[in-house]
């Protein structure tokens, strides 16, 4: 859990919540933009991780 | 009916009253505005994700002056409220500087209390009636 991607994960699920939560209404909707946050979040920390390997030159 | 200077006044200062109880109670303003739901999960999600940082060993930044950098972390700590000085009285938060998740632990940490300033601009646009 502790490991650098599960720390990743669980922040993303934390501010994928609240930000999901403040900006829709209507449960159904803050589920579907949540879903996508996260996605997002995972999706562009793992594209940054894999972009940022050959760093430093 | 128009709305006398008077009512504006109340409602002006129920809505600071709002924000406060929003900032030391995270989701408290939502809760007392009627927004069950939302007030639930910020009541839920805030305190967890502060408390994973204090798991992780992250540390409660002292506010000083002279670093800047950590005196706006110390500002960000603080937007958590209660939560924060509830850690701060148990001495929690002292932060492992050689711990392999510390600046995790800080993330967590720092992002929670920005995250419930947020929820505090939410219940105040809420108090004022634009959301």
């Amino acid at each position: 859990m502790t490991s650098h991607v599960g720390l990743m994960v669980l922040f993303a699920l934390f501010v994928s919540i609240v930000f999901a939560t403040l900006m829709r209404d209507e449960p159904r909707d803050q589920l579907r933009l949540g879903a996508r946050l996260f996605a997002g979040f995972v999706g562009g920390g793992i594209l940054a991780g894999w972009l940022l390997y050959p760093l430093p030159l | 009916m128009r709305a006398t200077a008077a009512d504006r006044a109340a409602s002006s200062a129920n809505a600071y009253l709002i924000c406060a109880v929003a900032w030391a109670v995270p989701g408290g303003g939502h809760l007392w505005q009627g927004r069950i739901q939302k007030g639930l999960v910020f009541l839920v999600t805030l305190p967890l994700m502060f408390v994973c940082g204090l798991w992780l060993e992250g540390r409660l930044f002292p506010f000083e002056l002279t670093q800047p950098l950590v005196a706006l972390a110390a500002f960000a700590d603080i937007g958590m409220g209660v939560p924060y000085f509830i850690a701060k009285a148990m001495g929690a938060g002292t932060g492992r500087v050689i711990a392999a998740t510390y600046e995790y632990g800080n993330s967590f940490l720092i992002v929670a209390g920005l995250l419930n300033m947020l929820v505090v601009l939410d219940a105040f646009d809420i108090a004022q009636g634009r959301k």
